[in-house]
């Protein structure tokens, strides 16, 4: 299946620097495709920022829920190797064939035996850290329960007894020997994901962030927010302890070359972190606490960001302020924060009273990162990020070491996601597959049919050490396990997940016959997946164990009282026992995995996303509606970096056409669709003879791109002087003659986009106007250019070109959405009128030529078509809807369906070739195996009892069930979430939520409360 | 779809007091669509009657069987296995399904468990609305789709009374003015002239008006 | 008179709610040793039936612990419960178990503090309330008393 394997170095590792959130995915992709990773972090577990932020935009979730599988994920993974408090030292080599040094500090504990107890923390807190959770510091509410690896580590140094400290680790995990360790690996590519720093405005005297504690970072204000932050969750004053009720938040601290010692560029991200954190703080305080955004620019730039911006100013009633403080002054009578500012109607200075303040600061590359990619020898931009170009946005200067996420540009989190997979995409490149990417399940004995067998229950009881047997008599609860009935083994095993421990289970299971098991021990949350896998070893079906949680949620937490602990877990065990014993073998559902790719769309994405998935030997299908390739990008001339893009797309469209494994369709529109995960079928009618096709494949990409969006405003299409600026790209380059004769050009922003037809920002027409405007002087110096906007969106390096356009003269004036320019034919161009907010006074103005920045609007027609064929989600402007906005943003819900580039929202050529090389990542992991997981907990109908009500169909959050030809509802379970909430709303009780049936939950309340009533 | 909903508890619990053994039944048809006696609303007012009888210090023994259709007897039949364990038996069906378990099983006493409400369509998950009277005699043809009989307050056939205000009842603010419903339809298909058309007094001996109803398929009838 | 120790059932969603139970066990955050966890994939997997059925079965409290509102992994089954647990309270006021036994709770993975607090405040709700009324007149009817 795969081709040049000369070239690769099979077996190679790849080594992932940083456990973010966008390390982890690579990690993750790169591992689900067979490839071996070594995944290092500098500090004590993985997790990165997100993990400090209590909720994120826009869906103000904590998403704590849907990074945790991830992270656990990414610890249990088999071919990913964790190393943490590690750092890169050297690189030596080339692609494919690298060489580097990996330097880890000591842990002072063995990762293997630590069972994250606890107990040398309560002793020596002084010097024990778990990073997260215990630290009260410590932001969020998901650092603690969701920390990899779930252990503690040991500052030497601070320790005092150090013989008394290993003394007190019943685990023995204490290795005060330990030493800093360097490791020489081989490996085939390097990602780079390390992540930048936030600013620091201490600095800063006007804002009094050093002196005033009311005075807060948007990352401190974040863990106020947060329930397990130093507050716990209330929202108080830092000085007084009193709540706030107005409360400041000012825009670009530390970025946009505002203050002392900023960066030039925009931080991307902090425009909707604090509207975020405004209206959380209006949602979950009181609605009473006044918000106020200072900002410059508000940028809202992302897929469907602006209607968030909307919310916030419509629903929440957060003040969005157009002004730059010039001062927080702490007034030491009041306790108030008084903040000086102007705003452009009046001009004068005005002093108001806040109770708190948060600076919204931005990005940077603090110096070990910056160090650390000059020893590796990869070039870095002018301020220091990793240097990338328009056409390979992940690629470094060094051809096998990838950047991705903060490292590479400011930005969030989804576009972060879509960088580490393109980053993995391309890695994979340099190294071989593992052979066998399937689950080992050779060390398993085959399964048992237990189904004619009554049950057999055998109960193991963990004491993991004190931390169970310290506060409840392990033996008498064993005991109490024997006299419950169908039972046959109950016994104690010391530390359960311990490896002798988990071979007497083994062993008991087998040679008793037990057919049903119960583990009386920590949380199933953690430890399930590790006794289903023991399961399977000792030939049993992995769903007949059921964990009995008497460490967690019990004697951790009523140690002040062991009798009633001891009794709660006696019902602990007797509710895991009654509902065991109602469990049955359950199929993990899998479904085979056709190795063909259909990529919808010819555009720069789909060729791009094409090429990536092709080059590694699978076999691509490209369907394109028209006759050549290229899409909406054949109109661009330049890049604003300066590249020409006609070159880029002619070689582009070369290498599709002449790949063997790729087979492009031209003049071809899809009409049906059929199949499952794994296998679909796609039917294709094809122009001219409108001739019917069908093809097979297992992913589909949809890459069908976006529209340039002609409004009938300003003129457009009735006057030959007005155009896009799409047009005018065009324009430039075919009659500079033309500019060179015009003495003022002019040009409207957001035409189109921001108003109620259109609510959404097209998030490329400032950079399109900027980039304009530079050619315009490049051809003509001695032009006057103005450029009427809302608010400019120059976003991450952008901003670079944004100043260097108002250091070259052209002026921009801003105009406000209710009194929006006016524009009229005149003998020569046409004639603008307009209020500029500064002087407060109506303008008017002669421009030979006026560029309307109308942006990209979705393709509704064939969104329209295409997801009702594909039965995929739209959002309310026609794009495709990903299935989780910020950590799978480019997945949709069916497994196997991804969208990329203007398809999923406006984006620039830059950012389209990132989703398209992240589709191919993402894609690849799935076509490494051969099937498909689905997991066992899904809904099943009994068709027999089934009234075809539709109530399942209107409940369930993901509209998976539906009533099928046969008259009763039909759960795809490869669609099916699990959640359960069609077994509980269905009136005729005929679906059953596998793993969690209804007589299993009655069975455990029968367990626990049977002596009650009898 | 006939639409019931549960009576009050009390009312149930008065019903059953006097017995000892109860077969509660319920109907997989319309009660089960409209969440008033599907097998899930039995299992709650099983619980909640064996409760009840609980806190006053008795047990009571509740068997639950929920019927494809309590309106056909051949289903019905099928309590014939449970019936001898009985004292009462309480229906969850509509009226219909009540009435036929009590002439099946003449000596057994029969309570409802919900009361039928009408013959309506949903609007949206968890809200049924009223759509049809059954007169049997099908004017949808001349209101644009939208029944006056069922609909306005006071049946009127030929367009609203002087209580229609901005579209609502005089009834209540909640309620469409059924006749501007119609209206609006009538204007959407360009079929104002149906307006104009004058509906004659309705003959009323084709509904309830004509006694009890029943219809023969002589083809099918033995 | 021995203090009466209520029996709480606690529905605690896979995600949020059983993962701030384990979270006050790492915090070792005490709370009354009444309150038995029963873990469901969603808050939404909770049947008006189950409630039911944990009272007649002779639980003295039940509540249901969801993700934060808006927070649900599973988009909107906290709230779909929520609306569930509204109707079993009527339902249990109209046969005199009292509707006030039951709770909806709502709370992030991360509040293993909440999570300790409501245990700690139901089962004292609860206990002022007294044992459930079916359980009483059982045991009462038997001569127990009541445990």
């Amino acid at each position: 299946m795969m081709k040049n394997q000369d070239t690769m170095s099979s077996h190679k590792k790849i080594l992932v620097v940083g456990g973010g959130i966008g390390g982890i995915r690579a990690a993750m992709d790169l591992a689900e495709s067979g490839r071996d990773v070594v995944l290092i972090d500098k500090s004590i577990s993985i997790g990165g920022l997100m993990t400090q932020l209590d909720r994120t935009f826009p869906t103000n979730n904590c998403d704590l829920c849907t990074i945790s599988p991830r992270l656990s994920e990414g610890g249990r993974q088999e071919r990913i190797e964790l190393m943490t408090m590690t750092e890169v030292k050297t690189v030596s080599g080339e692609k494919g064939n690298f060489t580097v040094t990996l330097s880890q500090a000591p842990r002072y504990i063995d990762l293997d035996r630590c069972t994250a107890c606890g107990d040398c923390y309560k002793a020596f807190p002084e010097c024990v850290t778990f990073s997260p959770g215990l630290d009260h510091r410590a932001p969020t509410c998901m650092r603690y329960p969701q920390a990899i690896p779930q252990a503690y580590a040991i500052d030497m140094q601070k320790c005092q007894d150090v013989e008394a400290l290993e003394n007190i680790c019943k685990a023995g995990a204490i290795l005060p020997q330990q030493e800093l360790k360097m490791t020489e690996l081989d490996v085939g590519a390097v990602i780079l994901c390390p992540g930048a720093a936030i600013f620091d405005p201490s600095g800063l005297d006007h804002f009094e962030y050093e002196k005033n504690p009311d005075v807060v970072t948007s990352l401190e204000y974040e863990r106020i927010l947060s329930a397990s932050g130093p507050t716990q969750g209330e929202l108080v004053r830092p000085s007084y302890g009193k709540n706030p009720e107005k409360i400041a938040w000012i825009q670009c601290v530390g970025s946009r070359g505002i203050q002392k010692g900023a960066a030039s560029y925009c931080s991307s991200a902090c425009c909707m972190f604090a509207l975020k954190e405004a209206m959380v703080t209006k949602e979950r305080f009181q609605d009473s606490i006044e918000t106020t955004i200072f900002y410059m620019d508000i940028r809202t730039f992302g897929k469907e960001y602006e209607q968030y911006r909307e919310r916030a100013e419509n629903e929440f009633h957060v003040n969005l302020l157009r002004s730059r403080p010039h001062s927080i002054v702490g007034d030491a009578a009041t306790g108030n924060l008084n903040i000086t500012y102007t705003t452009d109607n009046d001009g004068l200075s005005k002093t108001e009273a806040f109770d708190m303040a948060v600076l919204s600061t931005g990005f940077c590359i603090p110096d070990d990162i910056k160090d650390m990619a000059l020893n590796m020898g990869i070039e870095l931009n002018a301020h220091n990020f990793a240097k990338t170009d328009v056409f390979s946005p992940v690629s470094t200067s060094i051809p096998g070491i990838y950047a991705c996420g903060l490292f590479e540009s400011p930005k969030d989190i989804p576009e972060t996601m879509v960088q580490a997979s393109a980053a993995a995409c391309l890695a994979a490149r340099e190294t071989h597959p593992a052979v066998n990417t399937e689950e080992d399940t050779t060390k398993n004995l085959p399964e048992r049919d237990v189904s004619n067998e009554d049950p057999k229950v055998g109960i193991f009881i963990c004491d993991c050490g004190l931390n169970i047997g310290g506060v409840v008599d392990t033996q008498s609860l064993a005991d109490f396990g024997k006299t419950l009935p169908q039972v046959a083994v109950s016994q104690v095993v010391g530390h359960g997940c311990s490896k002798v421990a988990m071979d007497i289970i083994k062993q008991t299971i087998i040679d008793q016959k037990l057919n049903r098991v119960v583990i009386g021990g920590c949380s199933p949350r953690t430890h399930e997946t590790k006794f289903q896998d023991l399961l399977k070893k000792a030939g049993l079906n992995k769903y007949l164990v059921e964990i009995a949680n008497i460490r967690d949620q019990n004697t951790w937490v009523h140690a002040d009282a062991p009798q009633a602990a001891l009794q709660k877990a006696q019902h602990l065990i007797r509710m895991a026992v009654t509902s065991v014993k109602c469990s049955h073998p359950l199929t993990d559902h899998s479904l085979p995995m056709n190795k063909d790719i259909l990529v919808v769309g010819g555009g720069v994405t789909g060729m791009s996303s094409a090429l990536s998935l092709a080059d590694q030997g699978f076999k691509v299908f490209l369907v394109e509606k028209t006759a050549q390739l290229g899409g909406i990008a054949k109109n661009i001339q330049k890049t604003i970096e300066g590249q020409t893009v006609p070159p880029f797309i002619e070689a582009l469209s070369k290498k599709i056409v002449q790949h063997s494994s790729i087979e492009v369709i031209f003049n071809a529109f899809i009409v049906d669709h059929t199949g499952m995960p794994g296998m679909f079928k796609t039917g294709l009618q094809i122009a001219p003879q409108m001739y019917y096709r069908q093809i097979d494949h297992g992913i589909t990409i949809l890459a069908t791109g976006a529209l340039q969006n002609r409004p009938n405003e300003y003129l457009l299409g009735e006057h030959p002087d007005v155009m896009t600026q799409l047009d005018m790209d065009g324009f430039l380059e075919k009659t500079p003659d033309r500019i060179k004769a015009m003495g003022t050009a002019a040009m409207i922003q957001c035409v189109g986009s921001r108003c109620p037809d259109n609510p959404d920002c097209s998030r490329v027409c400032c950079q399109s106007a900027v980039k304009n405007a530079l050619r315009m002087l490049d051809i003509n110096p001695d032009m006057r250019i103005f450029v009427l906007y809302r608010d400019m969106r120059t976003y991450g390096f952008l901003e670079d070109y944004y100043l260097e356009a108002r250091k070259r003269g052209v002026i921009f004036v801003r105009y406000e959405k209710d009194n929006p320019p006016e524009v009229e034919a005149a003998e020569k161009g046409v004639t603008l009128s307009f209020v500029d907010p500064i002087l407060g006074k109506r303008l008017s103005l002669s421009a030979d030529c006026l560029c309307l920045s109308t942006g990209l609007v979705a393709d509704d027609e064939s969104t329209e078509d295409l997801a009702m064929i594909f039965r995929l989600q739209r959002t309310r402007q026609g794009f495709f809807l990903e299935d989780h906005v910020k950590l799978r943003p480019l997945d949709l819900s069916t497994p196997g369906f991804f969208v990329a580039g203007t398809a999923h929202s406006p984006k620039n050529i830059k950012e389209s070739i990132a989703d398209a090389q992240a589709v191919a990542g993402r894609a690849q992991a799935l076509l490494a195996k051969n099937t498909i997981e689905l997991g066992a907990a899904i809904a099943r109908v009994d068709s027999n009892k089934c009234a075809a009500c539709l109530i399942c169909v209107r409940a369930c959050p993901f509209d998976v069930p539906f009533i099928n030809a046969d008259g009763y509802s039909e759960i795809d379970p490869a669609k099916c979430h699990g959640c359960g909430v069609c077994a509980a709303e269905c009136p005729a009780k005929a679906i059953q939520l596998m793993q969690f049936e209804d007589d299993q939950i009655l069975a455990k309340l029968d367990g626990l409360l049977e002596r009650m009533v009898a | 779809m006939i639409t019931a909903e549960r009576k009050p508890l009390e009312e149930i619990i008065a019903s059953v007091k006097p017995f000892q053994r109860i077969l509660l039944v319920g109907c997989n048809e319309c009660v089960t669509v409209c969440a008033a006696g599907g097998r899930k609303e039995v299992g709650l007012l099983a619980s909640a009657l064996q409760m009840h009888f609980m806190t006053e210090g008795k047990t009571i023994d509740i068997k639950e069987i929920t019927l494809e259709r309590q309106c056909d007897p051949e289903y019905v039949e099928e309590l014939n296995v449970h019936m001898d364990q009985a004292d009462a038996v309480l229906s969850m069906a509509c009226g219909c399904g009540v009435q036929e378990i009590a002439r099946r099983y003449r000596e057994k006493p029969v309570f409802p468990a919900v009361n039928t409400k009408f013959m309506g369509a949903s609007e949206r998950q968890g809200v049924w609305a009223e759509r049809c009277q059954g007169c049997g005699d099908c004017l949808l043809g001349l209101t644009g789709g939208i029944c006056p009989i069922a609909r306005c307050s006071k049946r009127l056939l030929n367009g609203p009374c002087g209580g229609s205000t901005t579209g609502k009842c005089e009834i209540s603010p909640e309620v469409d003015c059924v006749w501007q419903l119609i209206w609006d339809r009538l204007k959407a298909l360009g079929m104002q002239d149906r307006y104009e058309d004058i509906t004659p007094a309705k003959n009323w001996q084709t509904g309830r008006g004509g006694g009890p109803r029943k219809i023969i398929r002589e083809d099918l009838a033995e | 008179m021995e203090q009466f120790e209520p029996v709480v059932v606690a529905f605690c969603c896979h995600y949020c709610a059983y993962t701030a139970a384990d979270m006050a066990g790492s915090k070792r955050l005490a709370y009354p040793a009444n309150v038995n966890i029963v873990r469901v994939p969603c808050s939404g997997k909770v049947d008006a039936i189950h409630l039911m059925k944990a009272f007649e079965k002779g639980a003295d409290g039940v509540y249901v612990a969801g993700c934060l509102e808006g927070d649900c992994h599973f988009k909107n089954g906290n709230t779909q419960v929520a609306r569930r647990v509204a109707y079993v309270k009527r339902l249990l006021d109209e046969i005199g178990i009292g509707g006030k036994r039951l709770e909806m709770f709502y709370m992030s993975a991360g509040m293993g503090e909440r999570f300790a607090r409501i245990a700690t405040e139901m089962t004292e709700k609860i206990r002022d309330l007294g044992p459930n009324p079916v359980k009483s007149a059982l045991n009462k009817k038997k001569g127990k008393a009541v445990a």
